[in-house]
This record gives C-alpha cells, structure tokens and sequence, in this order.
C-alpha cells in the first residue's frame, strides 16, 4: 500500500535548516498494522504526516495505492486523502461546535454523500464503537476515551483503507487506552491497514511490525510476534 | 454541507456571545448609519423626479454682470417668457411665475398660503393632476384660481367639492375656483398651495412696471419641444435679453429641472455645484462608517483564529478543500451580517423619527419597496463579504500539520494588518471629531458675527392689509402698551437682499452704473427699531414728506463716493436726483457669510412689505405678542396676527451648516463606538493570548499598573499613528470646506490637540478595561492552565 524511497523532509527557518527526516525508505503492506517509534523530536511525527498527504516530503519518492503522491498540490492530495485514509489524533481534535453525530458525519459530507446514506452509515458506526446513546452530545459532555472513540468513528467511517494513529493513547487512562488499542486492532484484523506514532512500548506491541526512528532515521525495526499480547 | 457551515456559524455566535454581540451590534450600528444617509441620498436625488417632462422643462435665471463679475440671479424680467415661446420655435411652452403670499377666508376660516400667478402653460409643464376641474380650463378665466387638494381641505373640510365655489382673497375680493390638484410632494423645488394666473398680478401691480426688460422680478419656466439640441437652444435663450435691450451684461439660460434642487450655486455665472457636493460627502461618509464596522468583524475574526484553528486543521484532514472553508468562513460573515441588518432594521424603526426631526425630512423605511429591501439586502451581502473576506482567506490557509500540533499560527502579518486596520479605525474617528469641532466653531462664528443690527428683540410681521395706512397709531398703541421700544416699515427682510439696481451715477465715483446698489424704503425710525447707527449727518425726518428727495446711504456707498463727506453729495438714480443727509453703519445681508452690496435708503414706506418691532427686554414674550395682537386686532381687524422672531429666521439661514454639523457629531460618535468596540474586543484577546506573560511577570513582582501599562502601550502607540495620519488629513478636509465661506474662522492647532487627547482618552479607557482584568487576576490560575 505504502512505498516510500529515500524520503527526505528540512525545515528551514531563516537562519537555520532542520534535516526531520533523512533518506527514509518504507514499505507497507496491505493490512499491516505498523508501529512507529523513537525519542520526541526524531521525526516520528513528520513521517505520519507525510504518509498522510497532509505535508509533502522536501526530497524523494512516495507511493500510495499505486499513486504517486510527492509533489502532488495540497488541492490533489485533499482529493487523494478523501475517503482512503483516517486520522486518529492524541488530542482526538474533535469540532466543539459539533455533536458528536455531526462530527462522524463530516468526512461524509466532504465526499458529498447523500443525506440518508450518511445517517445510516455514522449510526452504524457509532453502534459498533458503543457511542450511539452520545451522538447528541457535544464533546466537551464526553469523557477521554469516549471523544477518542468518536474520533476512530470519525477516522473509520468512510470505510479507509489506511488509518493513521498520532500517539492515540496518550490523553487516556490506562483503561480507555486498552479500549483504544483493542478498537484498532480490531479494525485491522478487519483488513484496514494502521501506522500508529506511539511512544507507548506497550501499544507498540499490538502493531505487527515496530519501526524506531532516530535522528530522521529508520534505525531498527522488528516484528512482533505475539499481537495483542497486552490485551 | 450549506446546513452545516448555518449549524457551526450558529453554534460559534451562541458560544461566543460577547464576540457575536460586539460584532453584530458594530456592523448594526455601521449599517443603521449607512441606511439612515443612503435614505438621505434618496431624498435628495429624487427632487422634481416625479415630474413626467422633467426633461424638458427649464428653469430660467439670468447673469448679471457687475464689476466684472457674473452674479446669477433667479429673476428674469416680466416679458422674457412670451418672447422665448414666442421667437424660439424649439420652446413650446413658457410661464412666466411670480411667488407671494395670499389671505383666503371662508367664513371665520382664515390661512395665509404660499403660491404662485402664473401663465397656463405652467399647469401642462409640469402636468399637474387635477381631482377638480381640468388643466384645460382651469385659467379660463381672470379671476380664477387652482388649489392644492390640502389647502382647498383646510378651507371647506375634508372630501367637500370646491369647483366653481367663490373664495374671498386678502379680505378685498373673490376668486373663483377652477380646479383643485392633488398634493405635491415634499421632493419637489417649486412649490406652491395656490395658482392663479398672471394677469390677475398684472392688473394690480400695473403693466407699465411688468412689461419693461429693466426689472427682473419673476421666475421663468421653459418647455422644449422633444429631442431639439439643448445647446442649441440654450444659445438663443442667452442671446435673448441682450438683443432686446442692447445691454450684453445681462442675459438669461436654461437651467435643467434635474439640476434644480443638487446643482443650484452658480460662481461667476458658472455652476458651482450645490447640495450635490453634500450629497458625494455623505454617501462617502456612509461607505466610510460600514468599512470600519466590517474592519471590526475582521479584525476580531482574526484576533479569535487561534481558536478557529485547530477546526481548521480538523477540517482539512477530513477532506475539506481550501474552497470548501473558505465558503464556509464566507457564510458565518454573512449570516453575522444578516443579524446585523436584523438589528439594524429595528435600529432604523426607532431612529428614523428622530433622525427625520433632525434633518427636516419625512424620510421612511419602506421594506416593501423594491428599493429598499434590495439596498438592505445589497449592504448585508457587501458587509458580509467585504468582512468575510480577510478573516476567510487567512483562516482558510492555516497549515493542519501546524494548528493541529499546537504551533501558533503564523499571526505576524495578520497582526500587522490588524494594527492597520486599528489606526484606520481611529483615523477616521479623530477626522470626524476634528472636523465636528470645526464645524461647530464655524457656525458659532456665523452665528456671533456683527450683523450691523441687533436681531435680538426684533419681531417681523408681514405687511398686509392696512397696516401702512394705519402705521402711525399701531406704532402709537404699542409703544403704549409699555413692551415695545419702536415700530418701522420697510420694504425688504433685514435678512434678505431684495430691490436692488445698477445704472446709478453719484458725485465723487467712477464706474457707477457698473455697481450694484441695494434700495431699502423706510420708515424714519427704522434704524432706531433695528439698532442700526447712524454715523454721520443725520436720519429722515419724522415727516415723509419733508425727506423725499434725500436719501441716507451705508458707510460703504459712502467710501465709493471718494475722499471726503458724502453729505451734500447727488445720486443720480433713474432719473431723479437725490441728497445724501446720512451716512448709517452697513449691516450683513443676503449671503450671511459675504460682503453685502452697498445701500441706499429712501424716507418712503408706501411700498413696504415688512413691519419690524423692537420688544422691550425684560418682558415675557407671549405676553408680548398678545399685547401686539390687540393692537393689530384693533388696527387690521381683516387679517391674522403673524410674525417671526428675527433671531429664529437668522438661525434657521444656517440649515445646511447645521444639517452638516448635527451629522458630523452623530457620525463621529458612532465612529467612535464602532471603533471602541472593535478596540475593546482586540484587548480582550490580547489580554487573553498574553495571560501566562502577564502571570509569569506578577509571581516576578510587576505590579498592577505596569501590566496595565503593557497592555495598553500597544495600543496607544497604534493611536498616535492614528492622530498623525488624520491631523493633516482633518486640516485638509476642513479648510477646503471653510474656502466655500467668504467670513470664515482660522484652523485653530488646538482643535488637533483636543481631538487627539479626546481619542487617547477614549482608547484609554477601552482598553484598560481589559488591561486592568488581566492584571488583577490570580497569577496561579493563569499559569495552572497553561
């Protein structure tokens, strides 16, 4: 699903150049679950976002579904990332003006699906992530792990076939994180492919594959053998 | 996806009632203003529109010529009209009017009404709408008369038919009534309540006097035939009088009905303009006061991004497209538009009374009316976008990979933008503060000039039946009744220019026939009654026939009679020579704000249109004018006691000046609120944004006043831009408008100093508001939350 050769990604300030990511090679497979990992600042973060078209690389080579997605303009990659990837963030990002019916539906309506569809589709995910009896509520009347819950229905809603993790357990108890992490393993068993950023060892070990990155750089990686071990 | 950006603009004003509140009310208050001008405008540009020849009918005034230079004057000699219809094939039709008041009585009923004499082709002209009667016929004969619906109401009552009934006139005669026209409407220059034809004012005044090309005295009304050349016929119209009376500094134009009530001045015999340059003025004003209004919704819509970004960034990686928030941005502008306009309309219901008393205007708000709902609904979607533009283009190109990380949006050039947009803010608000201060004093400075006569005291009544006759123990019985000081007859308003000539020849001058002289027919003790002085010789005597072939003149008729006293010195004027005996102080006239033409006075009240009485200080007035109404009871039974204060006609010459100065202030305080608003939401959110700053500098030991003093810095530094900018903009502005004033005040420096301490203070004021909050509060909340 993902190739990406020799990805480099600077930031550069007017005085300085900051080298986020250096000479990255990655592939990920159809249906993997893979886990990234590293100290803050070494480029984790970048990486995701990348892989998410929500920032393009400064060098190099990225291949999404068969789609080259590098130096594609933000407009193109908006429509690349519509309806095939989802985003689960640590700080959930859910719209406080929203209910939480509106803020599952909204990737429906940016896929300009009809009225009735979208109903049938946010309830039917709201019910399977246990969350129908809130969809009238605003998130701030929600708990953590129930705002991160609304924000997986968000992210899987439109049925991605990536979803894409940014430390989803870092706002929660240890509780609502093993909800957390058990709803996305759930989902990947289910064949939808996840890359999750986690400084988590024991997140880490529902992935299939752990990646660390230092210093923009892919230094280890290592399957795990026993998925779901933590459960 | 329109439903959804109506539910999130919703939700965001309910949230943030305070932000909502500030902006709706600032745009409400930017648009009540600009409706209130733009109904304004209406009025104004709609005079004389109801009229279906409004293309073809002209006005009539004439150049003269003295001294070198044009005067125009809205007079032209009794004859011109028939020869214009009659040797200008391209006029179909003329009408010569002369304007005046008239008594009608029916029964114990009695009003005075202003109307016109006039010629027939004056009903078709301007196709007047007969409920009685026809245009046909209704001059059909000498002693007829047409009257307005109301006046003819006033009379006989509401829904009587009138036609054919007689009515009596200045108690001395009967006309017959011909036909009754419906009402004009107030958008109309030349009004009248009566018509009458012309050769009834002809057998009175005597056709001698009105057949002659050497009196200008009447107005003049053209109508050319459809699609002739304008300029054509304009050309023989000013080659008319010269070839009748062989004098060339004289000559009559066209003047378009459209340019009647806008484009009235004329400078050296050329248009100058008129109200249509208070017209442009205002409705600048108007687009000024909505731009710092909308300039608030930006600037508040950007202060509060940091809290639209992370929805920004949400939004983006959800799917939406830079088009798609910008859309939405776009439609929460003009929904807060859309309830400002609400607001603003409610604003309109209870304003437009007073703003009507303050104008003197019928001005009304019709929704119903094409007009006026599609302006209403023009200036919410020109707010909605003009104020949703920046905030939507700004918000919409936030980065999701930064807002969503909690990296400060890049607000440096929004900050800087948004200071420019406070300094344009307060520059406007400390123009119309400077400029209000101005026109204050100007008027003031009008207002206190020395006339030359004292207006205080001094009562005029309209001359009338047999007052002239009875001048003598009307004088006596009033002075009797101990509350007045003295009594005289003139034939002019003290306030007005009137009989005035040239062609004179005086002992001593060069020129002469050149200057135009003024001619006021007195009383002897009208320079006692007016607090006029004389300077040198002596006044008339008390018997008019002793003074017939003296006459007094101005002390500036006197410096055109040379080195020396004028006394014993010969005027030559129409023939006859007069003495000079007295020279009496000059007193201000005509243009309020000019220099007068010099005058010459005649010891002979036969002609007199005035009588002016000095009431004695001291005494309340209405028991004043009772007394006065006794005595004219006693001595004019046939007529009704009128008058008017001479000070309140004198005030009431400064309409436009006033109009001017009322709108300024109204404008520079809704400038002011406007600008404050936004000034005070702007601190809130800098309070705000810097409270860890502000916390992390108490635990530090900075006292209350410092943090109120760093707060506040900021922006009062943005203010004194502010007051830079706008101080010469203000002086500008002010003396090209102060230039159009002959008697004018100089720009004083202090205004600026005062208007820019005003704005200090009013900033100052505003903005510690927040200040103060911020640093008062508890330093360890501030630094918990973060």
């Amino acid at each position: 699903m993902i190739t990406i050769q020799n990805l480099k990604k600077s930031f550069r300030t007017e005085e300085v150049e900051t080298l986020a990511l250096n000479s990255v090679n990655l592939k990920v497979e159809d249906g993997e679950f893979v886990a990234i990992m590293g100290p803050s600042g070494c480029g984790k973060s970048t990486l995701l976002n990348i892989i998410g078209m929500l920032d393009n690389p400064t060098e190099g080579n990225y291949n999404f579904a068969g789609n080259e997605v590098s130096g594609l303009k933000e407009s193109q990659r908006t429509q690349l990332r519509k309806g095939n990837l989802g985003f689960v963030f640590q700080s959930f990002n859910l719209i406080d003006e929203l209910t939480v019916f509106e803020n599952v539906e909204l990737p429906l309506i940016y896929l300009k699906m009809n009225k009735s569809e979208r109903k049938q589709k946010v309830r039917a995910v709201l019910e399977r992530m246990k969350i129908a009896h809130r969809e009238k509520h605003f998130p701030q009347q929600l708990s953590g792990g129930q705002q991160q819950r609304v924000a997986i229905s968000r992210a899987v809603v439109t049925n991605p076939k990536l979803i894409l993790a940014d430390e989803p357990t870092g706002n929660l108890d240890s509780k609502n994180g093993i909800e957390v992490m058990n709803l996305l393993t759930e989902l990947n068993q289910e064949g939808t492919t996840i890359v999750m950023v986690t400084h988590s060892d024991r997140d880490s070990h529902y992935a299939h594959r752990v990646i660390n990155l230092f210093d923009g750089q892919i230094v280890t990686e290592s399957q795990n053998r026993a998925i779901g071990a933590m459960v | 996806m329109l439903r959804n950006y109506l539910k999130i603009s919703f939700r965001n004003l309910w949230k943030n009632k305070g932000y909502s509140f500030l902006n709706i009310f600032g745009l409400a208050i930017g648009i009540t203003c600009a409706s209130l001008i733009l109904l304004w405008v209406e009025d104004e540009v709609s005079f004389d529109q109801i009229f279906p020849k409004k293309d073809l009918v002209y006005y009539v005034p004439t150049n003269q010529n003295y001294e070198g230079e044009w005067r125009t004057f809205y007079s032209t000699p009794g004859p011109l009209a028939k020869v214009l219809k009659d040797e200008i094939p391209e006029i179909v039709g003329s009408a010569i009017t002369h304007s005046t008041n008239l008594l009608f009585t029916n029964g114990d009923k009695g009003i005075n009404r202003r109307g016109r004499y006039t010629d027939a082709d004056f009903l078709k002209m301007f196709s007047l709408e007969f409920v009685e009667g026809s245009a046909e016929n209704a001059f059909s004969r000498p002693e007829a008369i047409v009257l307005t619906q109301k006046t003819a109401a006033e009379l006989f009552g509401e829904n009587t038919k009138v036609l054919n009934k007689p009515i009596r006139v200045d108690n001395k005669e009967n006309y017959i009534i011909t036909g009754v026209v419906k009402d004009l409407p107030q958008n109309v220059t030349f009004r009248f309540e009566w018509l009458v034809p012309f050769e009834r004012f002809a057998e009175q005044e005597g056709m001698e006097w009105l057949a002659g090309f050497g009196n200008n005295f009447a107005d003049t009304f053209v109508e050319l035939a459809p699609g002739v050349d304008f300029n054509a016929v304009d050309a023989k119209v000013r080659e008319m009088l010269p070839s009748k009376t062989e004098d060339a500094d004289t000559y009559a134009f066209l003047h378009a009905m459209e340019d009647w009530h806008l484009r009235s001045s004329f400078k050296n015999g050329k248009k100058a303009g008129g109200r249509i340059g208070y017209v442009h003025l205002f409705a600048i004003i108007a687009l000024v006061i909505l731009l710092i209004a909308c300039i608030n919704f930006m600037n508040l819509a950007t202060a509060r991004s940091e809290k639209r970004a992370n929805e920004v960034g949400v939004r983006k990686v959800l799917g939406s497209g830079k088009k798609s928030l910008i859309s939405q941005f776009i439609a929460e502008a003009l929904i807060t538009a859309t309830f400002a306009t609400i607001l603003s309309i409610l604003l309109l219901v209870v304003l437009i009374p007073q703003f009507n008393i303050l104008i003197e205007k019928q001005l009304e708000l019709r929704l119903l009316d094409a007009t006026h709902s599609i302006t209403l609904l023009g200036i919410t979607l020109i707010c909605g976008l003009l104020a949703g533009w920046y905030p939507a283009f700004y918000l919409s190109s936030f980065k999701p990979v930064e807002v969503l990380k909690g990296v400060r949006a890049k607000i440096g050039g929004a900050a800087i933008i948004r200071k420019g947009l406070v300094v344009a803010q307060f520059t406007v608000s400390i123009v119309f503060i400077i400029s209000t201060i101005i026109v204050y004093q100007q008027l003031q400075h009008i207002k206190s000039r020395d006339l030359g006569y004292d207006k205080e005291n001094l009562i005029k009544m309209p001359v009338n039946g047999s007052m002239i006759e009875n001048f003598l123990p009307i004088k006596q019985d009033m002075i009797a009744s101990g509350m007045i000081e003295n009594v005289a007859l003139t034939n002019s308003n003290i306030l007005s220019d009137g009989n005035n000539g040239s062609g004179l020849e005086w002992q001593g001058g060069t020129d002469t026939e050149d200057v135009l002289i003024s001619f006021r027919f007195i009383t002897p003790n009208f320079f006692e009654t007016t607090g006029m002085k004389t300077i040198e010789g002596r006044g008339f005597s008390q018997d008019a026939r002793k003074d017939t072939t003296n006459v007094l003149i101005s002390e500036s008729f006197a410096k055109l009679m040379g080195d020396g006293s004028p006394l014993g010195k010969n005027v030559l004027r129409y023939g006859e020579t007069f003495t000079v005996i007295g020279v009496v102080n000059d007193f201000v006239y005509g243009d309020l704000y000019g220099t007068s033409d010099p005058v010459m006075y005649f010891n002979n009240p036969d002609n007199a249109f005035n009588m002016y009485v000095k009431t004695k200080a001291g005494f309340a007035f209405d028991k004043t004018l009772i007394a006065m109404e006794g005595v004219m009871k006693k001595h004019n039974p046939a007529f009704p006691f009128e008058y008017e204060f001479v000070d309140e006609a004198f005030n009431a010459k400064f309409k436009g000046e006033r109009l001017i100065g009322n709108l300024f202030q109204i404008f520079a305080l809704l400038a002011i609120i406007i600008s404050c608003l936004g000034l005070f939401g702007l601190s809130a959110y800098t309070a705000e944004q810097r409270r860890k700053e502000i916390g992390v500098r108490k635990v530090l030991g900075s006292s209350v006043s410092n943090i109120v003093q760093l707060l506040s810095k900021d922006f009062m530094r943005l203010v004194l831009i502010a007051i830079a900018i706008a101080g010469p903009l203000a002086w500008w502005a002010m003396q090209n408008w102060l230039e159009s004033f002959a008697y004018r005040i100089e720009i004083n420096p202090w205004v600026f100093a005062a208007a820019g301490f005003v704005a200090i203070c009013i900033a100052l004021v505003t903005v510690s508001f927040q200040a103060i909050k911020a640093a008062i509060a508890n330093p360890v909340k501030s630094l918990r939350t973060e």
